[in-house]
């Protein structure tokens, strides 16, 4: 017995211990009739050939490990963005109790989110009485000023109208007739997460903008001069907007950000728990019809929206996750170009700094090998960051962006010396990424948490930057973007460097030669 | 009026008030969900199992996450395809904690997503040709899978598939390879309930119905058992195991954490099959019974009490030389129960507990708590039958509140107005409730931590009790110079 | 620019419905309307008069060709056919596979948002059968068609779906803008025919807003896949079907909610005219060799 009072050992000691592991053994000789060692062996070497990528890269109807989730996750993401707004996701309730566990997961936050509940008799008849009893049940207990409603694949398959039960629900007393209900179809056989985001948001503003699903009369837009910001799908949107925000203060100008989930997945502990907080007010929502344009952090995550903005007659802006120095340039010059105010002086010394703070280390960095995966606009951001520190960025996977988005990335490194020899994956998975790390090695992988297997398997230290990050705590409250937030990036990397090269050097008496007090 | 007939009126005032946020005709269907517990009485009277509300935020998942998460998830050596769009796959991609030995990716594949990630044109054309190249592709990439399961997502069943058709040509075409259509759409039934059910059923006729009995060589003996319903979070069926073998048993399967297709095969041939998780595997149970005369016993494997209970009930199923080694098991891990106790009652003597969880835990935990001196006041069931909530009634005290698949409303003003000192429940509640200044502690995954289930168990889950409630940061929710309420 | 006129035709399996949509669109292009015809039925016979073809290239056959629908372009889908009309069908799967319903969404989805719509005076939806599940809805919900056509004859099944479609379109049309434009009778020379049709339209609230005559010039149009209007333009039958184009162009905004009745009220109507017995309850379940 290895167990003790005074020093409880769990899982990740407990099973070391000898009964344990002599129980292992027998368990796996006596009962499991596994596979040979020496077949298992040989599958592990075959798996780590390029005959074996050639293979894993011929399929064409199995994705393993993806890097995205489904179009409802974005849309809940894009409710949540909005002032005392109740996601609502019409369909089976299963997928809402995995949207509202992933994001907790992630943002270490309670999310907020219910369900039509729709079941087999729904699937037969219709979820038009789901929608009636749901809107009227939430309304009743969460108190919401807004409904923001989407839909899982259930509802789409059978073809329910959102407008339609919309209309009827509140024909039924489910909500007064004035309730704000923004709706959006989200099915989750197209597109992603990000495409969720995409057409809730402009669910949203169409809502707004065009009279409320036929209530009241469309806004006409009057130009004033403040802008929209649209930061797109983005796990580090807590850091992130509240570093916009200073920018946009620094600059003193005018602005709304639309769907700013800061304060929603960012709330105190102190005794009270807010189901709502912060958020786009619904008035501000209205009236950025009238913003003299709108920047767009992430496009690919918002292409739609962007085409209706467009539509009323305001610029937009188009970036894809600006990071770094040049990145953070174009972002700022933007801002500049659109409201016509200089770039504040405050700001042009922080990028100093940056670039003080790249030169300081640049030497570790310069020439290191990346693999990176993630979403479309983030991996256009990063890919960009990485050449302009002298890395290469020699794999750029991404499961949800098209062969448009490689083209954007091909631009990237065609433009600089570092992307020679770089390649661009679309529509891959990290199955396909863990052969190329066996047959094109890295120095560093840079993903989500789910690269910790690609890690463990392959032996690529991993960075962790993206969505969900669910093994470590508070990236989310660290921004990415300006440059304070390249700053955190470059960091997260540089630290990443320095631990592997202490790894790499702490052999006593025989690599430790290297193991050097300064870097 | 005694303490707990005032318990039992509050109870019942605390239930009215929450009602009232309901529109009426809501208020009237969750009234008979909502209860309080009546000393004596073989039935905790809450109607369960019934379609969950739209619109109230439910806890509760849907039969995917009962089938592809419960049940079939943890069998570690065969591939589990989440059929149809990406998400539901992802969203349960490896967050259950079901641990296991293997080289994932090449022998073990537990913590893998496979998906057929369906696209439109999938849902136009129907997925039948789709399905059939993904198994050709998983033989040709991960040849040394043992089977291969396929989760069925709510398109499947509404766009009218024939995914058994698939199978079975496929496993014909595979040598006779086990492959298992599972039907467990998400909009199937009202919870993850049904889903437990059907992933049962098909182990039934997938697995028990088409293998050679003798597939698997192995003398039996007359103590073989198999650990039923124990999904090794954190390591849970492990030093479960471990107590079960000192005891003199042997197991020859465990279902299904850490679990094998060759174990499912090997069941048949149990002498008793014992049950931990009663809601989701007691299905396949009485199957066995019926089908191969193998008798079934439920055991509770938190806390000493219950631990202690259990092992003499298990060992009454068998000889002499079993139950004589059950007593030295007892005996032999009582002065580490008793040094637990020691340092942890003290520190939590009296403390109040709410709960809300899945399918045993609502009351098994119960009396892990009470040998901390701790004490249950609430305890519901996301997905729980009648039949749970008549096993209930033999843990719980006069008073305690009833809740079945609470709301995130009801929940909430519950934990308000009865104040417990930790709530248990799942990651969706846990930072409503730290927000709220409750200490916490996840009942579904152990937060992170694991095994409590043995004695092993008992130490961590005191443990980890003691951490959540005496947590220094409780101390700190209010600023000094806020004033007081 | 002139709003865009959305209408949309449907009926019951084989009564002639796409033969009929297609003469009637194509007389309203001869009045100088600009056309595209989406075809919403799996079987993809939408436009074959028009294009002269077998059968079109479907948007759903070319997406599943090209990866997603997202890969096509407006011009993979859509062909020009006789006085320029646009002409894009839907497709959908085998049957017994698949979720055809679903393919009329995506299609919809994929015109609206790829500008098939842009100038344009008329969008036509041919529409299978009946309003069998929600997909089959789409083009009656809200921004959608304004008007619905269905056609039918004397015979009981044409007029149970033409009840049952009026129920698909009451539905919607409480929350959103749909209205049945009317009924277009195909004759098949049933007894009292044109009596009949009169007092269905009645019922539901409609009125007959044409009846078409039986004439052989359609099929020897249709067996060289062309409309009557462009086969024989100066035929008596040519002649009806511009008639029928007038009146749905003059009809516009002139659509009811319609009022569906029960099984009963339709039986009544068709023993009122002859056209359904009078039930002898003796002979219920009676096998033959039992009479």
């Amino acid at each position: 017995m290895s167990q003790s009072a005074e020093k409880v050992l769990d899982h990740f000691h407990l099973f070391r211990e000898p009964e344990y592991k002599e129980m292992f053994a027998n368990k796996k000789k006596n009962f499991e009739f596994s596979v040979p060692a020496e077949e298992l062996k040989k599958q592990v070497e075959y798996a780590k050939t390029v005959e074996y990528k050639e293979k894993n890269f011929a399929r064409e109807a199995l994705t393993v490990n993806p890097a995205k989730a489904c179009q409802p996750l974005g849309a809940v993401f894009a409710a949540n963005g909005f002032e005392g707004t109740l996601p609502f996701v019409h369909g089976s309730q299963g997928c809402v109790a995995y949207y509202r566990s992933h994001f907790s997961r992630h943002f270490k936050e309670p999310t907020s989110c219910v369900s039509s509940s729709m079941t087999e008799d729904a699937a037969v008849f219709g979820g038009l009485n789901n929608m009636i009893d749901g809107l009227a049940n939430s309304y009743s207990l969460y108190k919401p000023k807004m409904i923001a409603v989407s839909t899982t694949c259930m509802a789409e398959v059978i073809g329910d109208d959102l407008n339609a039960f919309i209309k009827t629900s509140r024909e039924k007393g489910s909500i007064p007739m004035e309730f704000d209900v923004p709706f959006a179809h989200t099915p989750a056989f197209v597109g992603s997460h990000i495409t969720g985001y995409d057409n809730a948001l402009k669910g949203v503003l169409n809502y707004f903008w065009d009279g409320k699903a036929g209530t009241v009369e469309p806004l006409k837009r009057k130009p004033n001069s403040s802008i929209n910001f649209i930061g797109g799908f983005d796990g580090y949107v807590v850091g992130n907007n509240r570093e916009v925000k200073r920018i946009f203060n620094e600059f003193g100008v005018k602005y709304t950000m639309l769907c700013d989930p800061s304060d929603a997945w960012d709330t105190p502990t102190d005794g009270e728990f807010r189901m709502y907080d912060g958020g786009t007010t619904l008035e501000d929502t209205a009236n950025a019809i009238n913003a003299k344009g709108t920047i767009m952090m992430q496009t690919i995550s918002a292409e739609k929206t962007a085409e209706y903005i467009e539509s009323k007659g305001q610029e937009v802006v188009r970036l894809h996750h600006p990071m770094g120095v040049k990145g953070t340039d174009e972002f700022l010059m933007a801002i500049s170009k659109l409201t016509g105010k200089p770039i504040p002086e405050s700001l042009t010394k922080e990028r100093g700094r940056l670039v003080d703070a790249v030169a300081d280390s640049s030497a570790h960095i310069h020439g290191k090998k990346f693999a990176l995966y993630g979403d479309p606009d983030l991996m256009l951001g990063l890919t960009a960051f990485l050449l302009e520190l002298g890395a290469e960025p020699t794999t750029v996977l991404s499961t949800n962006g098209d062969d448009a988005w490689a083209a954007k990335v091909q631009a990237l490194f065609d433009a600089s010396p570092f992307g020679k020899n770089c390649k661009v994956y679309p529509k891959k998975d990290l199955w396909h990424m863990r052969s190329l790390l066996f047959t094109d090695p890295v120095d560093f992988l840079i993903g989500n948490t789910y690269g910790k297997y690609l890690d463990r398997d392959t032996g690529t230290p991993l960075i962790r930057i993206g969505f969900p990050i669910f093994d470590r705590h508070h990236k989310h409250r660290y921004p990415v973007w300006g440059y304070q937030g390249a700053l955190n990036v470059l960091v997260a990397i540089l630290d990443k460097i320095f631990d592997q090269m202490d790894a790499d050097t702490n052999g006593i008496a025989t690599t430790d030669y290297s193991f050097d007090i300064i870097r | 009026m005694s303490a707990t007939a005032e318990a039992r009126v509050n109870g019942a005032e605390l239930i009215e008030e929450v009602l009232k946020a309901y529109p009426e005709k809501s208020a009237k269907k969750r009234a008979k969900h909502l209860n309080v517990y009546e000393e004596g009485k073989s039935e905790c009277d809450v109607k369960s199992n019934i379609k969950s509300l739209p619109g109230v935020m439910t806890i509760r998942g849907c039969a995917y996450a009962g089938s592809k998460g419960v049940v079939w998830g943890p069998i570690k050596d065969m591939i589990h395809i989440s059929h149809g769009p990406v998400g539901c796959g992802q969203y349960s991609w490896a967050s259950r904690r079901n641990y296991y030995i293997g080289t994932t990716g090449i022998d073990t594949f537990g913590t893998m997503q496979f998906t057929s990630d369906f696209q439109e044109k999938d849902i136009v054309f129907g997925g039948d040709k789709k399905l059939e190249k993904i198994i050709d592709e998983i033989q040709e990439l991960f040849p040394l899978n043992k089977g291969i399961t396929v989760q069925s997502e709510c398109p499947i069943g509404l766009i009218g598939d024939d995914i058994e058709a698939v199978s079975k040509k496929k496993s014909k075409e595979y040598e006779g390879k086990t492959i298992v259509p599972v039907r467990c759409e998400g909009f199937r039934g009202v919870s993850q309930s049904l889903g437990h059910h059907i992933a049962n059923d098909a182990v039934r006729d997938f697995v028990f119905d088409k293998t050679d009995p003798d597939k698997n060589k192995f003398e039996s003996t007359p103590y073989d058992v198999a650990i039923i319903g124990d999904y090794n979070i954190g390591g849970d069926a492990w030093s479960s195991r471990i107590l079960l073998e000192e005891m003199g048993l042997r197991v020859i399967a465990q279902w299904s954490g850490d679990g094998s297709i060759a174990e499912l095969e090997n069941t048949p041939k149990a002498k008793l099959n014992i049950l931990h998780c009663y809601r989701s595997m007691n299905y396949i149970s009485r199957h066995m019974e019926e089908k191969y005369g193998i008798p079934w016993v439920e055991y509770n494997f938190f806390g000493p009490s219950k631990i202690e209970e259990s092992l003499r009930k298990i060992a009454s199923f068998f000889d002499d030389t079993i139950k004589e080694k059950t007593e030295q098991v007892i005996a032999k891990y009582k002065a580490l129960t008793d040094a637990v106790i020691a340092k942890y009652k003290p520190r939590l003597q009296g403390k109040k507990v709410m709960l809300f969880v899945g399918g045993l835990r609502p009351r098994h935990v119960i009396g892990a708590y009470e040998d901390l001196g701790m004490e249950v006041v609430g305890t519901g069931y996301e997905f729980g039958h009648n039949d749970d909530y008549q096993r209930t009634t033999h843990y719980v005290k006069d008073g305690t509140l009833i809740y079945d698949d609470v709301t995130g409303y009801e929940f909430e003003k519950f934990v308000e107005a009865v104040q417990p000192d930790l709530v248990g429940s799942g990651i969706k509640e846990k930072y409503v409730f730290q927000k709220m200044g409750v200490p916490f502690r996840q009942m579904h995954s152990w937060d992170y931590s694991g095994p409590y289930h043995g004695y092993d168990g008992f130490a961590i889950f005191a443990r980890d009790m003691d951490m959540a409630i005496n947590n220094p940061v409780w101390g700190l929710t209010k600023a000094p110079w806020a004033k007081a309420a | 620019m002139a709003t865009l006129r959305q209408i949309a035709f449907y009926g019951k399996g084989g009564i002639g419905k796409s033969t009929t949509s297609q003469n009637t669109l194509a007389a309203l292009a001869e009045m100088g309307q600009k056309i595209l015809i989406v075809g919403c039925d799996p079987k993809a016979d939408s436009t074959r008069l028009i294009l002269h073809a077998k059968a079109q290239d479907t948007v759903l056959s070319l997406a599943a060709e090209a990866g997603s629908v997202e890969d096509l372009e407006i011009e993979d889908v859509m062909k020009i056919g006789y006085r320029n009309i646009r002409c894009v069908e839907s497709g959908g799967p085998e049957p017994g596979v698949g979720c055809a319903g679903r393919g009329v969404i995506t299609s919809i989805n994929f015109l609206e948002e790829n500008g098939a719509y842009d100038g344009v005076d008329y969008v036509s939806y041919d529409v299978l059968g009946d309003v069998v599940c929600g997909g089959f809805a789409m083009p009656i919900r809200e921004n959608k068609a304004q008007e619905i056509y269905i056609v039918m004859s004397g015979e009981m099944m044409a007029m149970y779906a033409a009840n049952n479609i009026s129920k698909g379109i009451l539905k919607y049309a409480n929350s959103g803008g749909v209205r049945l434009g009317g009924l277009v009778c195909n004759e098949r020379q049933t007894d009292k025919e044109l009596e009949l049709a009169e007092a269905l339209a009645g019922k539901l609230g409609t009125k007959l807003i044409h009846f078409v005559p039986r004439d052989n010039v359609v099929q020897h149009a249709e067996l060289r896949r062309m409309t009557v209007l462009e086969y024989a333009p100066e035929s008596k039958q040519a002649e009806e079907y511009r008639q029928l184009a007038t009146k749905i162009h003059a009809n516009a905004g002139n659509g009811t909610i319609p009022t569906p009745i029960t099984m009963d009220e339709l039986e009544d109507l068709l023993m009122d005219f002859g056209i359904m017995k009078k039930e002898d309850e003796s002979l219920i379940g009676k096998a033959a060799t039992a009479a």
